[in-house]
């Protein structure tokens, strides 16, 4: 039975039957909803537009060549899409790049597991596909032993380039950047990995007191150590503190095979593998110390070694804390359940510092709290072959990730053309709102992100792009403190078959992860699979490269 | 007797009609023999080249005679993958048959709408293999997807579809069987719609049952095109690459990594092709020994 309300208005009787009423009410309150959203997406858009025009106009523009007018180029990068990780800034940059050269290029978006075989064929055939590639770092070690990219160092006093901030970029990264003496890499995007809390559930009263009576301690914000971390995850892990009716997870990571889940393993595994040589410098390279891959004496993996078996092994047990479901996620599922509100702790790359701030897919905006990567009280030292103690802890910092970043192929056809463009996107004003944005995927690596008295950027830079001040400060600070901070850091793999020797670590990783061998046979394994490789691309070779990269000098 | 001058006219002209007719045969043999040769014999003496050299980032870089078959065979990810494709083989090829085979038996009787249900049945069929995979990502998403939803919500547990090895095979098995049942009910179907009424009028009359018509009537009848399903579908099984490729990555671990699975990696990821031809020829073999001995059962079928 239809329900009726009678209404008169002025004397012209309006009927409306209760659902009709209901439907406009709902329809209204879907308006104003979608409204809000479009409103605050538009005034994100303006806000973006509006600071992209400033950062464009304070760039330097150096003195384009007029005879660069028409031509045209080719970036390949990872496959995100116009507004995606790392492919978006380019989509946003090309009509600036137009109206200031007369020149464009075309994007070729390419998936992160196709990457190596569609990039290194173009390289390899010398077809010249791709003038710019913004790939991985740890292609490097294959780029120079194959003479595939040049060296751009001859570009700096060019009075044709915009001028680019090299000094203030993050140590580990300035690193990856070069290769023996020269640059090769134009500087962008600044990839390491942070642990991601929820700063709201962790200060909470009733679950600090709740904490110290299971685990005897006060619960730690931030938690500082590995063990921290696991008794944090595993606390809250299984317990329905959202209210929502089910139960929440402990902690969230991207682990399936073939993504990027490795980069967990080897951001963690730092702490207790790098081993600080002893004396004045702690980053001296040695055959014992600060080596994390190789001995650099016999190119024998050190990847099954007991530094590297515990690593796994508290992986693992993390693990359990979480979903069992990330052993098949990729970034976006692991980043998801901890943006929406489901999981206490992210364990991933800087780009949910800033994803967490958009409120169209982020219910913990001004609840977030970041920690730099834990450190650990014990390191095993090669050496001695056993556990050495570390009072302060031994922390190392990890450029974990990709890094994104633009090198020039050699088989360009206009490579000044190109040099101009990838300098153009590195100014500090332009990369800076890179790292700003955030579905630029860019993360924070250089001084003019962070905030006074290290950086040069302020708060308000961030919180006029909608993030919360509270939140961005917490972010940038555990970057500042990962990569300034941190006396160590984990050398990054950059020698021929780099995407081999991870390929194989990613798989093995994610078998033992899914309990079908045991943490010892799957880096037995790796070790196997990766003398193999050596033996393969010549072990003589690769041992000559590989000290190169990470600095050895043999005795 | 013709005379003999009209003898050699009619010689002349046979032996001109023959040798034209030799030509047009050369002129119609030939296209064949090009495309198998460029296309077929060239591309597969160039693999068998190529997987008894060493090679890096696409360039051969010396003769290592069967070097690359041994580190191949010496591998376990080999054998892993051979035992998942010969258990995506088995399960595949079964469930599809069956499942093909059932549909087939349903639809092969009039009933209301019968050419639109038959339409969406082939569906699958005519989608590509990787959008199936990430179709399935999102039916087996562990977090929320609709068959861990459904499940939760008639009181069962949540499945780790994607994250536990076991579970990993079955999604996989589940898209790849959904892809090609419309396959093997579309063939399966035409050959029942070929079985004579008169048959199955004769037996009714014999009072037989339904069971008794199915064995002794319709499987006999349409045997030859469940051996040509069985083998196409069983070729095409050996070759299962795109589902787990954008499914599961071949995960977890190497749980549903595939022998295709390896050629791909190891010749475009690790560009290596010399280790991917020998995988590809040792899959080959094995494809061709399997097509062998199924050829045999259907030709005897056909000699009979």
């Amino acid at each position: 039975m239809e329900h009726i309300a009678n209404y008169d208005e002025g004397g012209i009787k309006v009927r409306f039957s209760k659902t009709t009423s209901v439907c406009v009410f709902l329809s209204l309150v879907l308006i104003l909803v979608l409204g809000t959203f479009v409103v605050s997406a538009e005034d994100i858009a303006v806000i973006e537009q509006k600071l992209a025009d400033e950062a464009f106009e304070a760039a330097d523009k150096g003195n384009p060549d007029p005879a660069w007018a028409g031509k045209r180029f080719t970036v390949a990068t990872l496959a995100s899409g116009p507004r995606g990780s790392i492919s978006g800034p380019y989509y946003y940059w090309r009509p600036y790049f137009e109206k200031l050269t007369g020149a464009t290029y075309d994007i070729v978006e390419i998936p992160f597991g196709d990457l190596q075989a569609k990039i290194f064929t173009d390289l390899a055939t010398g077809q010249g596909v791709y003038d710019a590639i913004v790939g991985p770092l740890f292609f490097m070690g294959d780029y120079i032993s194959n003479d595939w990219i040049i060296p751009i160092d001859k570009y700096f006093d060019d009075p044709r380039m915009p001028k680019w901030d090299r000094d203030s970029i993050a140590p580990p990264i300035h690193k990856l950047l070069h290769f023996g003496d020269h640059w090769y890499a134009f500087n962008n995007d600044h990839d390491g990995m942070v642990i991601y809390y929820r700063r709201d559930l962790l200060t909470d009263p009733t679950w600090q007191s709740a904490f110290k009576e299971e685990h005897g301690y006060d619960l730690p914000v931030p938690p500082r150590t590995w063990q921290q971390v696991l008794d944090v995850a595993n606390f809250f892990n299984g317990k329905d503190w959202n209210g929502d009716g089910k139960t929440d997870y402990g902690i969230s990571m991207h682990l399936k095979v073939g993504e990027q889940g490795f980069f967990n393993y080897i951001a963690l595994a730092g702490a207790f593998v790098v081993n600080p040589a002893s004396g004045d410098d702690p980053t001296t390279v040695t055959r014992y110390n600060n080596v994390f891959w190789f001995d650099p004496e016999t190119m024998d993996p050190l990847i099954n070694t007991p530094g590297h078996v515990r690593a796994l092994e508290i992986l693992k047990q993390l693990v359990d804390a979480g979903p069992r479901a990330m052993l098949g996620w990729g970034l976006a599922e692991a980043w998801d359940v901890f943006l929406r509100g489901d999981c206490a702790m992210v364990f991933t790359f800087g780009d949910v510092g800033t994803l967490s701030q958009d409120t169209r897919s982020s219910s913990i905006r001004g609840k977030q709290g970041v920690v730099a990567i834990p450190g650990s009280s014990e390191v095993y030292d090669l050496e001695a072959k056993q556990w050495s103690k570390m009072e302060p802890p031994n922390k190392v910092a990890n450029e974990s990730g990709a890094s994104w970043s633009p090198v020039i192929s050699k088989f360009s056809k206009n490579p000044d053309l190109v040099a101009y463009f990838c300098s153009l996107l590195a100014t500090p004003g332009i990369n800076h709102w890179n790292v700003l944005v955030g579905w630029t995927g860019v993360d924070p690596g250089t001084r003019y992100d962070f905030l006074p008295p290290f950086g040069k950027a302020s708060v308000e830079d961030y919180v006029q792009t909608g993030y919360d001040a509270e939140d961005m400060t917490e972010f940038l600070s555990a970057y500042y403190e990962l990569w300034f901070e941190y006396p160590l850091n984990i050398p990054y793999l950059r020698i021929p078959g780099t995407a081999d020797y991870i390929e194989s670590l990613d798989i093995h990783i994610s078998e033992a992860l899914s309990d079908q061998v045991s943490v010892e046979e799957a880096l037995n394994r790796t070790a196997r699979d990766w003398d193999r490789i050596t033996d393969r691309l010549g072990r003589k070779e690769q041992l000559k490269l590989y000290q190169e990269a990470i600095g050895y000098t043999a005795n | 007797m013709p005379p003999p001058e009209l003898q050699c006219e009619v010689m002349s002209k046979l032996s001109k009609t023959r040798s034209s007719q030799e030509h047009s045969r050369f002129f119609f043999i030939g296209p064949a023999v090009l495309w198998l040769l460029v296309f077929t014999i060239f591309p597969l003496l160039y693999s068998l080249y190529l997987s008894l050299h060493s090679s890096r980032f696409l360039r051969v870089t010396g003769f290592v005679g069967l070097k690359n078959y041994h580190l191949v065979l010496t591998d376990y990810r080999f054998w892993q993958g051979f035992r998942v494709t010969l258990l995506f083989v088995l399960a595949g090829v079964a469930l599809t048959v069956i499942l093909g085979l059932l549909l087939a038996l349903l639809f092969n009787h009039p009933m209301r709408g019968i050419k639109v249900f038959r339409t969406l049945a082939t569906v699958p069929l005519f989608t590509a293999p990787v959008a199936i995979g990430y179709l399935c990502m999102i039916i087996f998403y562990e977090e929320g997807g609709p068959i861990n939803n459904f499940l939760l919500a008639i009181g069962l547990d949540k499945v780790n579809w994607l994250s536990e090895p076991v579970w990993a095979k079955v999604a996989v098995v589940f898209a790849d069987t959904w892809q090609w049942t419309p396959f093997a009910f579309l063939v399966l179907l035409a050959a029942l719609q070929a079985v004579p009424n008169e048959l199955y009028e004769a037996a009714a009359l014999d009072a037989t049952s339904s069971w008794q018509e199915f064995v002794y009537i319709t499987l006999p009848m349409i045997r030859p095109a469940l051996t040509t399903v069985i083998l196409l579908r069983t070729v095409e099984a050996f070759k299962i690459f795109d589902i787990p490729f954008s499914l599961t990555n071949g995960g977890p671990g190497l749980a549903t990594r595939t022998l295709t699975f390896n050629v791909y990696t190891a010749g475009l990821r690790d560009q290596n092709l010399g280790e991917a031809t020998a995988i590809a020829f040792i899959l080959l073999v094995v494809m061709l020994a399997v097509t062998f001995v199924f050829f045999r059962g259907y030709r005897s079928q056909y000699d009979e």
